[in-house]
């Protein structure tokens, strides 16, 4: 699998990544290191104990990382569920960080190929 | 602020995502040192620290413990944002969040996604606008610093002219300069009755180099006559007041700078006696002005202890005692009292200003000026000696093996040395302790050691500092007998300063929580 592809099977603009980045190495080094991105599971771990302040943070965090990667699609989920969790108000939360998982999740198995592609 | 061009600019990155820390940090690494913090609480300490180091802030809004924007709100109350420029780097992109933030006084704003090259440019023109703006500050306090010498130099020439025709030494002016200066620290000291600034003395000193240049107008032979002068003569010669004060007051401009408002009451009025028995006016008490008084003083005492043409030198003690009696005209008794506490200060700088010490002492004190002037302008130098203060008192504090703090009220942050062994999880700095939820809880459970600490601490003054108590203090849990010697930091600047209060904490032993300690 190449970046391009992890790309196209995530739903992420490739492209623009590398517009804003300038180079593949850049953007290949930092796709890796959102393996190990600690917001995603502060979200989940701050919503299972309730501490909505925590969680918008962990949300917004998570949006700003796609936005500069290029995620396109967790961007979009994560960026819904931020602004619900926004004033601690949280419409819909549930139905929203079930998208953003789903998104997450297949962003990290495409990851975990992708690496293991280029560890061969 | 140095020209060395090795020494790298510092960007702190208060960001708490490491992917977006480690992101800004691997495009900027190459040309910056780069510092990063997770949250605005380390970011507020960091700058606390370091503001003289940070070239430039990099800012996100979203953060725990305290967000972008109560960092720019302490940035702006300690007036660091001054001298740090501040980019915002966020993914917020309402409006209202941008508008904040500048008048927050941030320089600029960068929204996600960013271009990388973007915000090296940006981060580049923040960086070189605010080294140039340093610069010109520099560049401005060591004009003004030049000019006032300048100033000096021409009055003292000026001066020194009337001296050369009067027989004297240049060392009259120079003694009279610095005599003037010492009455008035201590009288302002003393009282606030003549509401002098630290400005005013500066220039009162300055005038009293003036106060006999009316003496141009008194004919040689009156001036250096060896024998005693007849009425006629007499008379001629202290006009030598008047006539001063009407060079002065025939100067058509400068008449409203306090320079020369000083210098005409020095000059008119240095020869009234407080009794209301001198000349030229005969002014009683504080009518006379205070700048003549005061010179009238340090005159009276430079006569006495010079050799004159009719005169051998009086010694230090019998000059002083010869003015306390009354023999040498009549003066401010507080006036009195402040010569007679700058005596001892006094004979010192007389010995030390003597002709022969004179000439070796300005050439070395020229050549010291010229050499640090050349290497350091003014402010960096208050700088660098403000930084070695601070890595000198770090590294003695962190040999320390018992507990050691630092608190200082403006802004208020306390410090330890081994944070963790009072609670677990103790920050190192705690910004405004005493409204942190965490520490006031901590102190609610008992900790009477910190209670005695406070009262103790009320009750120092400027001479009084330094106190040790003992007290039941929590280490990590366990409550222990400890004893604490502190020291309370006053400054004087134009009076007294209360700043904070350092401390050492030994720990006596163990200690049943249920006895009670007086």
């Amino acid at each position: 699998m190449t970046l391009q592809e992890f790309y196209a099977a995530t739903g992420g603009g490739y492209e623009d990544a590398l517009g804003r980045l300038h180079s593949e190495r850049l953007v290949q080094k930092f796709v890796l290191k959102f393996l190990n991105d600690d917001s995603y599971s502060l979200l989940c771990r701050s919503l299972e104990e309730k501490n909505m302040e925590e969680a918008f943070r962990a949300a917004h965090t998570l949006k700003g990382v796609c936005m500069n990667l290029g995620f396109d699609r967790l961007l979009h989920s994560s960026s819904m569920l931020t602004e619900s969790l926004r004033n601690g108000v949280g419409e819909n939360v549930p139905e929203l960080f079930q998208q953003v998982q789903q998104d997450y999740e297949q962003i990290i198995a495409a990851l975990q190929q992708f690496k293991k592609t280029q560890e061969l | 602020m140095s020209n060395c061009s090795n020494e790298k600019h510092k960007i702190l990155i208060a960001d708490d995502s490491e992917m977006n820390r480690d992101l800004l940090s691997e495009i900027l690494a190459d040309k910056y040192e780069i510092v990063g913090v997770e949250d605005g609480l380390q970011a507020i300490a960091y700058l606390e620290q370091n503001s003289h180091s940070v070239s430039l802030l990099l800012l996100d809004i979203v953060m725990p413990k305290a967000d972008g924007f109560e960092v720019l709100a302490y940035m702006n109350k300690y007036h660091w944002i001054d001298d740090i420029p501040v980019i915002m780097i966020s993914s917020e992109t309402a409006s209202s969040y941008i508008k904040r933030a500048y008048d927050f006084g941030v320089m600029d704003y960068i929204s996600r996604p960013f271009d990388i090259s973007v915000v090296q440019r940006r981060v580049s023109n923040a960086i070189m606008l605010y080294a140039k703006q340093r610069k010109l500050i520099s560049i401005v306090a060591d004009q003004i610093y030049e000019k006032d010498k300048s100033n000096n130099i021409m009055i003292s020439i000026l001066s020194h002219i009337v001296e050369f025709r009067n027989g004297e030494s240049g060392l009259h002016v120079l003694h009279i300069n610095m005599i003037t200066e010492m009455l008035l620290k201590r009288l302002m000291q003393k009282t606030d009755r003549y509401n002098l600034s630290m400005a005013d003395i500066s220039l009162i000193s300055m005038a009293s180099a003036l106060h006999d240049i009316g003496k141009i107008a008194i004919p040689d032979e009156i001036l250096n006559k060896p024998g005693r002068l007849t009425d006629e003569e007499f008379k001629r010669m202290q006009y030598h007041t008047e006539a001063g004060a009407e060079m002065l007051r025939s100067l058509n401009l400068y008449q409203d700078e306090p320079l020369v408002k000083f210098a005409y009451q020095i000059c008119r009025w240095h020869h009234e006696r407080y009794d209301g028995r001198g000349y030229p006016d005969g002014l009683v008490g504080d009518d006379i002005p205070i700048a003549a008084q005061i010179v009238a003083v340090a005159d009276v005492y430079d006569a006495l202890t010079s050799e004159r043409c009719y005169k051998k030198a009086y010694s230090h003690d019998v000059a002083l005692q010869m003015i306390a009696n009354g023999e040498c005209g009549s003066f401010n008794a507080l006036v009195l009292e402040c010569l007679e506490d700058i005596s001892e200060e006094l004979r010192r700088e007389m010995q030390i200003n003597s002709p022969d010490h004179k000439a070796s002492k300005e050439i070395q004190e020229l050549s010291a000026k010229m050499q640090r002037y050349e290497e350091l302008s003014a402010s960096t130098k208050m700088l660098w000696q403000l930084e070695f203060e601070r890595v000198k008192s770090q590294f003695f504090v962190s040999e320390l093996s018992d507990l050691a703090f630092v608190y200082q009220i403006e802004p208020p942050i306390l410090t330890l040395s081994r944070p963790n062994s009072l609670y677990a999880g103790m920050s190192e700095a705690i910004i405004d302790p005493f409204h942190n939820a965490q520490f006031e809880e901590y102190i609610q459970n008992g900790e009477q050691l910190i209670d005695i600490i406070t009262e103790n601490v009320h009750q120092t003054t400027m001479k009084q500092s330094s106190f040790q108590v003992t007290g039941l203090l929590k280490l990590n849990g366990v409550t222990k007998l400890c004893c604490c010697i502190c020291r309370a930091i006053w400054v004087f600047h134009d009076q007294p300063r209360y700043m904070g209060v350092v401390g050492r904490i030994i720990e006596l032993g163990e200690q049943d929580a249920s006895l009670k300690v007086e």
